[in-house]
């Protein structure tokens, strides 16, 4: 891939990227909001990967898309996306403005909106050495959360049939 | 020049995809949207994340997985404690968690 290109596909992946988020706020039925997630997800892989972190894009594409947003995907197609739903336009507006100008100002105030460099060659096992030393605290609360997660859900479940 | 023009472009979509996630938490008082949306506001910080942690790939993907997997978890949490509250309550709008409760 040529390098002068890059810019124009981020630009073209990122304009995909807040139209799905657009419709997912305004989309009158869930379901199609949920797969336009799971579509802005698998977008947002496409530009990860373009970034240079493939490994991060198909942990995103795998774990994320086709566990969790899936999950949501099925739940909503079960309990029916059409929800009865009020809005209040002026209060999100302001919301999203005030992230907005939040955002750009710590962005731009502390130059960070230039800290991206194309990253250098990295493997599989030195992600792993990193995950196995410098965030094995981390990696250990990970599996606690995620041994927590399956309790709680079926719990919930089981509580559920129990009423 | 090319790698500062990438560089601009993905933290002003991210920018981007924070503004319209907060806009759509805030509009609706549906529970499910929030969620989605809340999942929008994630896509955004994930992509600064990355963006951000360039100079050091290995650290940059391994704290990316580590915020995968918990999000994932966190979402699957957050499902099941909304199918709950639907079965009591037949409907996901918050004013009547606000009205006392269900």
């Amino acid at each position: 891939m040529a390098v002068e290109h890059i810019p124009l596909y981020v630009g073209i992946l990122g304009g995909i990227l807040v139209v799905l988020a657009y419709y997912i706020t305004v989309a009158k039925d869930l379901v199609y909001a949920s797969i336009a997630l799971a579509l802005l997800g698998s977008f947002n892989a496409a530009l990860i990967a373009l970034l240079g972190f493939p490994i991060v894009a198909v942990f995103v594409v795998i774990v994320y898309v086709g566990a969790a947003v899936m999950f949501i995907i099925i739940v909503i197609s079960m309990l029916g996306g059409e929800q009865r739903e009020q809005r209040e336009e002026f209060r999100g507006v302001s919301t999203g403005l005030l992230v907005a100008s939040a955002l750009l100002t710590v962005l731009a105030g502390a130059g960070i909106y230039l800290v991206y460099s194309k990253p250098g060659t990295y493997t599989v096992s030195s992600v792993s050495q990193v995950l196995a030393s410098r965030y094995l605290p981390a990696l250990g609360v990970l599996f606690v959360a995620l041994a927590a997660t399956l309790v709680e859900a079926i719990s919930v479940a089981r509580r559920l049939e129990q009423q | 020049m090319t790698w500062e023009a990438v560089s601009a472009e993905v933290f002003m979509f991210a920018v981007a995809l924070a503004a319209i996630g907060a806009y759509g938490v805030s509009v609706t008082r549906n529970l499910l949207r929030i969620l989605l949306s809340i999942e929008v506001i994630f896509n955004s910080i994930l992509l600064m994340v990355v963006a951000m942690l360039s100079a050091y790939p290995a650290l940059g993907s391994a704290f990316s997985i580590v915020l995968i997997s918990i999000v994932s978890a966190e979402v699957i949490v957050v499902v099941a404690v909304l199918v709950a509250y639907y079965r009591l309550s037949r409907s996901f709008e918050t004013t009547e968690l606000e009205e006392g409760g269900v």
